[in-house]
């Protein structure tokens, strides 16, 4: 299987080829672009039920996700995230698992495990809604981000970043949700939770996040009348 | 202190590397990422007056300082909207901003609000305007939604507020009408103007955001009250 982003970085969009019939790409729904039309398409719960309900509920993927499988040598797949930005692509290599924050995921190998992680009762409370999706295995996995990704590889000094533009991070990393600054910070700095990074690995942040354009729009809905 | 503008213009990110006991000031919220030794103190620059006057020109009460202990640091900093981001060199002159358009500055540099006036407030358009100034050198940046275009200003230009960045003080602004009369002005849309006078620059934003959140701000379900 080979791959390409394409349009990176402003509106990336990831063009898949297949090296023989049989190859397969999971992928988030709706992510479809285009395909050859002889590859085929399944939905389907992965994990079963269960796995699939706690995906949804806990890390915002969805329920169903789509397999495509491949006919015949050198069919393509194109697939996009829905919101404008970039997309990125690790290799997953069966030793250091990778967490994606909610919504991240677009694609990957089959041979790659998706599970959610509980991203911790402090996380969950402080409503910073750190739900984790757990990729492991073998093989690429595809994510994206509303704005551009910026890779951060933190060493023994650790780093600090702000919890809404988290996109993932790989599993040598273990983290802490808290609040920087004093009391008045807390209230009046306007940076809400960060995550405080410690451990070694790499984490991809994104430049822009779109709570940030939601509030920005905001003011400018219509307003219901009686 | 370096600041790197990285990934322009539609999503850019501003790496500001500090060297050690070094601050740098941002507006609330800036704040992507950073390092662990960078810490961050919440402050109302000019005291509660200060705070006010800032809050009335659409910025937040207070902003936040951050400086590197016991090495160097970084800080990342963003707009909220998409769009470049500019770092200006400060000037004898120094520079009036745009008020929405500023996200940090060099601790030397002194920020003021200015009220753009009585009739530009009422129009809804209030083109709330911070005055930077430093007495050494200093940094400034100024983010955009859009790309950022350097315009110079030799005589007279006229600009629309709602693309305005920033430009040079040296340069004597008026908001007015677009028109001849209030009634030309508001039927050709254009709104409010800045009319500018003298020699310096101007850095405009080549979208405007009230017109962008009037498009899309229609077309979502009418919020209560």
């Amino acid at each position: 299987m080979q791959y390409q982003l394409l349009q990176k970085p402003d509106f990336t969009f990831v063009k898949v080829t297949f090296d023989q019939g049989g190859e397969q790409m999971l992928v988030e729904p709706s992510a479809m672009v285009a395909k050859d039309s002889a590859v085929e398409m399944k939905t389907a719960m992965q994990g079963g039920i269960l796995a699939a309900a706690k995906r949804k509920m806990l890390g915002g993927e969805s329920v169903f996700q789509n397999t495509f499988t491949a006919t015949a040598p050198g069919q393509r797949l194109y697939l996009a995230p829905g919101p404008e930005g970039d997309s990125e692509v690790v290799q997953c290599d069966g030793s250091t698992p990778v967490f994606l924050s909610s919504g991240a995921f677009l694609a990957s190998a089959p041979t790659v495990q998706l599970d959610t992680k509980w991203g911790g009762a402090k996380g969950f409370f402080s409503g910073a809604g750190l739900f984790l999706l757990k990729a492991n295995g073998y093989g690429p996995l595809f994510f994206c981000c509303y704005g551009g990704i910026h890779a951060v590889d933190i060493g023994a000094a650790g780093y600090i970043c702000d919890t809404s533009h988290i996109v993932g991070f790989t599993g040598g990393l273990t983290y802490n949700v808290e609040k920087i600054g004093g009391m008045k910070s807390l209230f009046f700095s306007g940076e809400g939770l960060v995550c405080r990074f410690s451990g070694h690995g790499r984490l991809w942040i994104s430049t822009r996040n779109p709570g940030g354009l939601a509030s920005f729009l905001h003011p400018f809905r219509p307003v219901q009348r009686g | 202190m370096q600041i790197d503008v990285m990934y322009r213009p539609a999503h850019s990110l501003a790496r500001v590397l500090l060297p050690h006991g070094e601050s740098i000031v941002a507006e609330s919220g800036a704040m992507v990422g950073m390092s662990p030794n960078v810490q961050m103190q919440t402050q109302s620059q000019g005291g509660l007056m200060g705070g006010l006057k800032r809050m009335f020109g659409g910025e937040s009460f207070f902003r936040n300082t951050f400086t590197a202990q016991g090495g160097p640091g970084e800080v990342l900093l963003a707009h909220a909207l998409c769009g470049d981001m500019v770092v200006l060199d400060m000037t004898q002159v120094g520079y009036f901003v745009q008020s929405s358009s500023f996200i940090a500055s060099t601790q030397n540099v002194q920020i003021e609000t200015k009220v753009g006036g009585f009739r530009s407030f009422f129009a809804g358009e209030g083109v709330f305007v911070l005055k930077a100034t430093a007495t050494g050198p200093g940094q400034m940046l100024v983010g955009a939604f859009g790309g950022v275009e350097q315009l110079n200003c030799d005589g007279n230009l006229v600009i629309d507020t709602g693309h305005l960045v920033a430009w040079d003080a040296s340069l004597t602004y008026s908001v007015g009408k677009s028109g001849s009369g209030w009634i030309a002005s508001f039927l050709s849309g254009e709104g409010l103007v800045c009319h500018f006078t003298g020699q310096g620059r101007i850095w405009i934003q080549s979208r405007n955001p009230t017109a962008y959140g009037q498009t899309i701000g229609k077309l979502l379900p009418p919020r209560s009250g």
